[in-house]
């Protein structure tokens, strides 16, 4: 018997083999790795001396920390909803009965396949003051302000914002769209003969049906939102005065260019459990949708 | 036999006809279709204004600028700039680097996990179920949040700065996994029972009865980890130090600063920077929104 079971485990390791490896050393004994890092002085040659707690004492007092944190958090709020709401929106008009319906499909989804450098790029050049494509239109429209749309704290939040949705809606879009089509036509037809309008059958059927998806995306949205990094550091580099700068920035900052990996890891710790946190409440979220 | 296949023919012309007789109705029934559609419309030319817009900037004359946005879009348009760009720049080198980091990096993400998966679906040994559920904590690791003791491990393997340490450490996908073992689930059991009947070892089995049937599944991954390893950012910018081998999403800010002020130049990098995914996009957008509604939805 035993020998038996031997016999298996050895035809089952070959497969297994590759993926526990590469699992392993990248993604599980980074977090061991990190606590190590966080208890010592650390810098991008070597490891110094320990430290203790130390990090963690400077991390909570470090108003750095908090501010980035805020700002990270602050771009949670603003994007989430509008992010969702707008992806609803497009769903239902990318799932109209149309010829239309490809080029709808298509034409939302396309940003999200830029790289994120040139989607950057993009908004910078249509936003720039004096030349770009933004203000040039205001001005031939006979609107004579010249928004500095990078330089004031309100208006940097509002390009970030509208270039985030533009470039990630899309993939949102989709998972909507893959909701509504499995929402049973029966359910339409059988309100139809009751004497539904279009907006109680949207109010009743449409939205109800939608929930577990809209639950889906609300939380997978917050989860990616606070990974916020790439597009702030090459549209604002995080200014005006780091108003925009998110919490992932600043532990670049810290570990790369001021050499002291062991702070960074230490912050990481921070963004690791609120990550982890909805990570949780999302899979739970998703195995409840399921059965 | 044909007496059934007859049968399923009908069924689906009648459930056709129901789905034209259902279309036919919500146009006649919606007095807002006219409006709808056309907010569509305009939000769809908003979305690829923006893209147009670089696309016809790109074949602007260098240091062309204009405070009349209608200029933008109107001769002279000249094919200098690309031309030049190929020939002085990197950016056919990053554009090759992103390539091949995302081909290796996806190709090898499906076998390790398609390996994996197999296993788990429909090997027997020790210890399965707590394994299966190692790997499902992955899903719950966030890779930003551990980007710098990674660092230091891949640092410690000599792979910083270099192909292998732009892919290795993005191929063990424990999302991948869990798509593809409940995939394989599906498996009919009849199916691998008479092949093991038939002494098919596992791997044959695997390979040639398996990993067929299961092609869905792995074009969904397939598109998945592609497009994220072209537009992954935040690692190949740590990681990478030298302009040989950056990608371009670590590439191109590089080039646009350095032209700062002008537009043309750095318009037309990013041109050719988007033109081939674009092409491919429109090549393959029902197969890319189909995979992202799968591994969404089961994810």
């Amino acid at each position: 018997m035993n020998k038996k079971l031997w016999a298996h485990d050895f035809k089952a390791i070959p497969f297994l083999l590759p993926f526990f490896v590469a699992y392993v050393i990248f993604t599980i004994l980074p977090i061991f790795k990190g606590l190590e890092m966080s208890l010592y002085d650390w810098t991008l040659v070597r490891k110094l001396d320990f430290v203790g707690f130390a990090n963690y004492k400077d991390m909570f007092v470090d108003p750095h920390f908090w501010r980035t944190l805020w700002n990270t958090t602050l771009f949670v709020i603003l994007t989430t909803p509008t992010m969702v709401l707008l992806a609803l929106g497009l769903a239902l008009l990318a799932n109209m009965n149309t010829k239309l319906q490809t080029f709808f499909r298509g034409s939302f989804f396309l940003p999200s396949i830029l790289s994120v450098a040139v989607i950057s790029f993009l908004a910078i050049f249509m936003l720039q003051p004096y030349s770009g494509l933004i203000n040039t239109i205001l001005h031939t429209i006979g609107i004579e302000a010249e928004p500095f749309w990078m330089a004031d704290k309100t208006l940097a939040w509002v390009s970030i914002v509208v270039v985030t949705l533009w470039w990630t809606v899309g993939f949102n879009m989709v998972l909507f769209l893959a909701g509504l089509q499995d929402i049973p036509e029966s359910l339409y037809e059988a309100s139809e003969i009751d004497g539904a309008t279009r907006w109680e059958q949207f109010r009743y059927i449409t939205l109800p049906q939608l929930m577990p998806i809209g639950r889906v995306v609300l939380l997978l949205q917050i989860l990616g939102s606070y990974k916020v990094f790439a597009q702030i550091l090459l549209i604002t580099g995080g200014g005006p005065g780091g108003a925009t700068r998110p919490l992932i920035q600043y532990i670049y900052e810290v570990g790369f260019t001021q050499n002291n990996l062991g702070y960074a890891a230490t912050m990481s710790y921070a963004l690791f459990f609120i990550l982890l946190i909805l990570s949780i409440i999302q899979l739970r979220n998703q195995r409840s949708g399921e059965s | 036999m044909s007496d059934s296949n007859l049968q399923g023919a009908d069924v689906l012309k009648e459930a056709s006809s129901k789905k034209r007789r259902a279309g036919l109705l919500e146009r006649n029934r919606d007095p807002w279709r006219r409006v709808k559609v056309s907010i569509g419309v305009m939000v769809a030319i908003l979305f690829i204004f923006p893209i147009i817009w670089m696309l016809f900037v790109s074949i602007k004359p260098n240091g062309f600028s204009t405070t009349n946005p209608i200029e933008w879009f109107t001769p002279p348009f000249t094919l200098a700039n690309y031309i030049d760009i190929l020939m002085n720049s990197l950016i056919l080198r990053w554009l090759f680097n992103s390539l091949i980091v995302a081909l290796i990096t996806t190709v090898l993400t499906l076998i390790i996990t398609s390996l994996a998966a197999f296993a788990i679906s429909q090997m027997k040994f020790r210890y399965k179920n707590f394994i299966f559920v190692f790997f499902l904590l992955g899903l719950m690791i966030p890779g930003e949040a551990t980007i710098i003791p990674l660092y230091e491990i891949v640092k410690s393997f000599n792979m910083i700065d270099s192909y292998a340490g732009l892919i290795l450490p993005m191929i063990a996908s424990p999302l991948g996994v869990i798509i593809l073992k409940s995939f394989f689930d599906g498996v009919p059991k009849e199916v691998i029972e008479s092949a093991i009947m038939d002494g098919c070892s596992y791997f044959k089995l695997f390979y040639k009865i398996v990993l067929p049937l299961a092609k869905p599944a792995m074009a969904a991954i397939a598109i998945f980890t592609f497009i994220g390893s072209w537009n992954n950012f935040l690692w190949p910018y740590l990681s990478i130090l030298s302009e040989n081998l950056y990608t371009l999403p670590v590439g191109l800010p590089v080039f646009n600063s350095t032209y700062s002020q002008a537009y043309v130049q750095p318009m037309t990098a990013n041109a050719i920077a988007s033109i081939p995914v674009i092409i491919a996009f429109l090549i393959f957008e029902k197969q890319i929104v189909k995979g992202i509604s799968f591994t969404g939805i089961k994810g």
